[in-house]
């Protein structure tokens, strides 16, 4: 019987599977942490035409819009990146771990 | 004089280390990909350092400073590019071992021709990218120096081929990474160093209120080089060469070359396709029309996100990352400096607003970095700050042109020309390179020569909004969908080009500034053109269902398959 790496790597049925199922939660994680920055930066552009009014709040003596396109969303894509590329890993790391002890 | 000390000292500094590494730049392997053996940092900070350009340099701040805080989006969208990177591309990208673009192309759907198809689009988005670097240059060097517009444009562009001809990229690396800090440095100091000189921001009621900038107490004085259409906001008396004239508010006019006098508190009239806004509206990122329109911020925001990938001077670099791990944490620092750069144009959009009203009037606000020092602080020490925003604004042509004309290079020497006998032999690989890159600066040189009145961003706009239209939708389907075919790629690239290239060519012929929303997509077309790739090369793929690539699952398992598994030897 061969081990699941040999399978991986002559590209049998069950190596496909191993496979699909690496690049499903792979792909997975990438559109999780995509959602999470459009969901907060991309709904930003929406938000700042819907609401004028946040013009009027001042953070150290500039209006908000101008500091929220600034530290903030670099802090925010920054941490994402870190987040994933975290996660990413791990998910690599367990897959090794999965084909080679059977 | 302190200026062209400092960017001699900068320039100088790059040709040593790019003949540096001469010494290190042995084989082919490392001429293309620099051995792939940088650490993350280094290699963050050359990726960084290739992609701050002029337009980060000095085109945010000049588009800030012309039409408002909605040019702020631009910098939001050149960074979060690098996060979709990391996620769907970076990895599986170096992966695969694929030396570029066409490389990819061909190796991933099996068909040799595909290969030439990429290696075009790569030379049309390189092309694009490289003009507006030296039509930069040429325009930096003539407010450093008054040389004239050619100097810089010949000077830059032969500097470049040089380092790239001499060094390859293992030299261009270590380049790129030291031009990121003198970049980062360039404009950090000067910002810091001119808040705190001036103790906040001036003419705040210029800035966030209802005032438009005005000639400050002092009169404003402005030297018209050439006859300059204006649009005078409100009732103003001003002077020519001395002779006074009177202009009502709303006027449009001529005013002829010479010495033009506006007396203090006089509202600045601006240069014809400049918006005059108050304050209040200048400092929103969204407003209701034109350049900052939602529907014009959204398409903006897809072009950059997606177009990043798609530049090929930036993919190319991920391949000097030992593995797919490294390419990840190289990429997570990318966006930490990044980040740290663009916190800092904002400052002298709004610093140039209130102390630099002239620009509105000459329409040069591309300038705005250059100007502000000597205008916030006349004497030695604006002296010394604008000699360090000189140095910055050529580190980054240099180093955006160097790494277009590796790419550019490497396009025409090994896809591009026949390939008998080249691929057994990597000193005859090296020759070719060497031998291509003059050529491949000389065509965007002659055209920056040419097109010295063509916008700047919009130059860069086409070539990002081209990337996300063809290389992107390639990428992300041919890493991540099985059903991929080499047909369905190259109909969805030639469709997403067509659609991006005519939006904007239609609104550079129709000459309007956008005001509906279709003209805002037709200036900005990615929303369309994007989605438009994707559904073609989707659609032709499953007609073409037959000639799926016959080792779809070995590519597969190359891409997304981790390391240490010893599944495939390391290419």
């Amino acid at each position: 019987m061969s081990s699941p790496r040999d399978e991986l790597a002559e590209g049998s049925e069950v190596g496909k599977v191993y496979l699909r199922r690496l690049v499903r939660a792979q792909l997975l994680l990438s559109l999780t942490a995509l959602l999470a920055f459009g969901g907060l930066v991309g709904s930003l552009p929406l938000a700042l035409y819907v609401l004028p009014g946040l013009h009027r709040a001042e953070v150290l003596g500039v209006p908000l819009p101008l500091v929220l396109l600034g530290p903030p969303i670099f802090v925010l894509l920054i941490t994402i990146g870190w987040v994933y590329q975290r996660r990413a890993d791990a998910l690599d790391a367990s897959f090794r771990e999965l084909l080679h002890d059977p | 004089m302190i200026a062209i000390l400092a960017v001699g000292a900068v320039t100088l500094g790059a040709i040593g280390l790019g003949t540096f590494g001469v010494r290190l730049a042995r084989t082919t392997s490392d001429v293309f990909v620099a051995s792939r053996a940088i650490t993350p940092w280094w290699n963050a900070a050359a990726i960084s350092g290739e992609y701050l350009s002029a337009a980060s340099f000095l085109g945010i701040a000049g588009l800030q400073m012309k039409l408002g805080a909605g040019a702020l989006w631009l910098p939001v969208g050149f960074t979060a590019g690098y996060l979709a990177l990391l996620l769907f591309v970076a990895a599986p990208m170096r992966r695969f071992g694929a030396y570029t673009i066409p490389d990819f192309a061909e190796a991933r759907l099996e068909a040799p021709w595909l290969r030439r198809v990429a290696a075009a689009v790569v030379l049309v988005i390189g092309g694009f990218y490289l003009v507006p670097q030296l039509k930069g240059a040429g325009l930096t060097l003539g407010v450093v120096t008054g040389a004239p517009y050619w100097v810089g444009v010949v000077g830059v562009g032969a500097i470049v081929a040089l380092v790239v001809a001499l060094g390859g990229m293992r030299g261009i690396t270590y380049v790129q990474a030291y031009q990121y800090w003198v970049k980062t440095f360039a404009i950090l100091v000067p910002a810091c160093v001119l808040l705190l000189h001036l103790g906040g921001l001036p003419e705040r009621a210029a800035l966030f209120g209802q005032e438009l900038p005005r000639a400050p107490a002092a009169g404003l004085v402005v030297a018209l080089e050439e006859p300059t259409r204006v649009e005078f906001p409100r009732d103003a008396a001003y002077a020519v060469d001395g002779v006074a004239a009177r202009a009502e508010g709303g006027d449009v006019r001529t005013l002829p070359a010479g010495e033009l006098r506006l007396p203090a508190g006089t509202t600045v009239p601006v240069a014809e396709g400049t918006d005059a806004r108050v304050g209040a509206d200048w400092s929103r990122p969204v407003t209701d029309a034109g350049n900052a329109s939602p529907v014009f911020v959204y398409s903006l925001l897809l072009a950059t996100v997606l177009g990043t990938m798609g530049l090929p001077h930036i993919l190319v670099r991920f391949y000097t990352n030992p593995d797919g791990p490294a390419a990840r944490r190289t990429t997570v620092r990318v966006l930490g400096l990044l980040g740290l750069f663009y916190l800092f144009p904002v400052v002298y959009g709004l610093l140039g607003r209130a102390l630099t009203p002239e620009l509105y009037v000459t329409g040069r606000t591309d300038e705005v970095v250059l100007r502000l020092p000597e205008a916030a602080w006349p004497g030695l020490g604006g002296e010394l700050l604008a000699a360090l925003t000189a140095a910055g604004a050529f580190a980054a042509f240099m180093s955006t042109a160097s790494g277009l004309l590796v790419s550019l290079a490497g396009t025409v020497s090994y896809d591009l020309w026949d390939r008998r006998g080249a691929e057994a032999q990597p000193s005859v690989r090296t020759r070719r390179f060497r031998a291509a890159t003059p050529f491949a600066m000389v065509v965007p040189a002659v055209f920056a020569l040419v097109a010295r009145d063509l916008d700047i961003s919009l130059l860069v706009g086409w070539a990002f909004a081209l990337a996300a239209s063809t290389f992107c939708p390639l990428f992300l389907l041919g890493i991540w969908w099985r059903g991929l075919t080499a047909r369905g790629a190259a109909w969805g690239m030639a469709a997403g080009a067509c659609v991006a290239s005519g939006g904007i060519a239609l609104t550079l012929a129709r000459d309007t500034t956008a005001t509906t929303v279709g003209d805002a997509l037709l200036a900005q077309p990615a929303a369309v053109s994007v989605p438009v790739a994707f559904l073609v090369m989707v659609g032709v793929s499953r007609l073409d269902r037959a000639r799926r690539p016959r080792q779809v699952e070995a590519h597969m398992r190359a891409l997304h398959a981790p390391e240490g598994l010893g599944l495939v030897p390391p290419r």
